[in-house]
């Protein structure tokens, strides 16, 4: 046994430990956590625009059309795969029990993506964008993007192989599994669909869409979850061979379900029915999943009660299920002829990204700060707001979108109605929407405040 | 179908990603259950974070 520490922690540690350098991670976090709030800012104005469509009035680089690939964008890449990035720097080494393949390299990937988050805040706002959902990003920040997962996975795999124990933990796997599913998903979305027209380019673009958030941010998220759970209630999990299964069945069941976007649409009947089928084996490796987690919670609950990670990570996976739940239901034909392209399909995106995979993620980094800097947190109280903040504001962004999604499919699904009227009829629901926003946004500004003060040393200043 | 229209090919293309991320797939599957995923020993995995990190093991 090989008792392990980052390096921050340098006055407590015994002789004979493994010293983690730590400073890929921290980059990672920092940057991540200080994007959040920028990208924030961006939601909540895109948020007010639904409200006063007017608000900023016609400058185009304010316009909706560029701020909302902007927030998507930077939620999703700035914001929450580089701090996924960022914990899977933290945790691959400790558990495979040897230091990270090449600080140097991980610092350099850190950089890159910073450079290309930088690009694609100028190139969107400037109007450069493809078009494609989730694919907006300019090709040439398309082949940074390439370059610096090829730097990621190349430090991850090789820590891998240098591993000290032959059997690898979920989390491994999981995080192997982004690196490996992340490539071919990003290469099919981001260029396979430069060289298609028509039809095949909405499926591939669809299927790239899908596994952006089925096999990027989910093993990711999921593995993140993995070591935190056990980590945070200091309770080995229930079963690493249900984890497994949920594994392997999340690699053979989500690649097919991309389709179900184009439900009703103009691609093949058996496509669209083999989406439907796939969607509906989700329901294994979720459960494998939740259940798993659960029941190493049994008996540990009363954790919550003190533990700002354990609840932003449980909260996460009930989010998780429920997501989990909604998405192969509204593929099948019927609900999907209600909620398809309605707002109800942001509800549940949203509820996946942030109420899932960012609640994992912000559950990480209010674990991982205090250790890497070697720091307590600033303060645990903020950081129990900042839970409040976004549970509150996200459910009532969540259920808000829904209801009203739900509302706009059955008058969608009337031809008697004007379609201006269905626009004029969400307004308040659009309220309610950017309220949400607001409380949201005060919950993100709360964790990065928090983070950020615990990285500049604040506490210490305040005791001083 | 237009000299430019490279639908086919790049959906070939996609499906060559399929195919070698299918084969990857089924290469590790078969390997876990080589190194004993699926055995006696496959909850060992679970409890190197505890014996290895900074903080004790509660439940052994």
């Amino acid at each position: 046994m090989q008792a392990q520490f980052s390096k921050a922690e340098g006055g407590v540690v015994p002789a004979g430990s493994l010293v983690h350098d730590d400073a890929t991670a921290k980059w990672f976090l920092v940057s991540s956590v200080t994007y959040f709030f920028i990208v924030g800012i961006i939601a909540v104005i895109i948020a007010a625009k639904f409200v006063w469509p007017d608000l900023m009035g016609t400058m185009s680089w304010l316009t909706y059309g560029r701020l909302r690939p902007l927030h998507v964008n930077g939620m999703l890449f700035g914001w929450l795969l580089a701090a996924d990035m960022g914990l899977a720097y933290y945790i691959i080494p400790r558990l495979c029990g040897v230091k990270l393949w090449s600080e140097k390299l991980g610092v350099a990937t850190a950089a890159l993506w910073n450079v290309i988050i930088l690009g694609a805040v100028v190139t969107l706002l400037a109007g450069q964008n493809q078009g494609w959902e989730y694919a907006e990003l300019p090709w040439y920040l398309d082949i940074l993007v390439v370059v610096a997962w090829i730097m990621f996975g190349l430090n991850i795999l090789m820590t891998v192989a240098s591993r000290k124990h032959q059997a690898m933990y979920v989390t491994i796997w999981y995080t192997m599994g982004c690196v490996l599913w992340t490539a071919f998903v990003y290469l099919t979305g981001n260029f396979a669909t430069l060289f298609t027209t028509g039809t095949n380019q909405a499926n591939l673009n669809w299927m790239y869409v899908h596994n952006a958030v089925g096999l990027i941010f989910t093993p990711i998220g999921l593995g993140v979850a993995y070591y935190f759970i056990p980590r945070a209630s200091n309770t080995p999990l229930y079963s690493h061979k249900l984890s497994m299964v949920g594994f392997w069945s999340l690699a053979f069941v989500y690649v097919w379900t991309g389709a179900h976007h184009m439900i009703h649409g103009p691609i093949s009947q058996w496509l669209q029915t083999i989406a439907i089928a796939f969607s509906l084996m989700l329901l294994i490796p979720v459960w494998a999943v939740v259940y798993n987690l659960f029941a190493t919670m049994k008996g540990q609950w009363h954790q919550l009660r003190e533990s700002v990670p354990l609840k932003f990570l449980m909260s996460g996976i009930v989010f998780y299920l429920l997501t989990c739940f909604q998405g192969p239901m509204h593929s099948l034909r019927t609900v999907n002829a209600i909620v398809s392209k309605t707002d109800w399909i942001p509800g549940h995106a949203h509820m996946a990204v942030l109420g899932c995979f960012s609640f994992l993620a912000i559950a990480g980094t209010y674990f991982t700060v205090p250790k890497l800097w070697g720091k307590p947190l600033f303060s645990e109280s903020l950081a129990n707001w900042s839970y409040w903040m976004l549970m509150i504001g996200g459910l009532g962004f969540f259920t808000t979108l829904w209801l009203g999604g739900f509302w706009q499919g059955w008058q969608w699904n009337n031809w008697s109605i004007p379609f201006i009227d269905t626009v004029i009829a969400l307004k308040p629901i659009w309220i309610v929407r950017f309220v949400s926003g607001i409380l949201m946004f005060v919950g993100i500004v709360m964790f990065a405040y928090n983070i950020l003060a615990t990285v500049m040393g604040a506490n210490e200043e305040a005791a001083a | 179908m237009a000299p430019t229209d490279y639908t086919y090919p790049s959906v070939y293309f996609a499906y060559l990603f399929f195919f070698l991320s299918f084969c990857l797939a089924v290469y590790f599957f078969i390997r876990s259950r080589r190194d004993g995923y699926w055995g006696d020993k496959g909850e060992d995995a679970k409890y190197q974070m505890f014996e290895e990190d900074e903080t004790p093991r509660r439940n052994p």
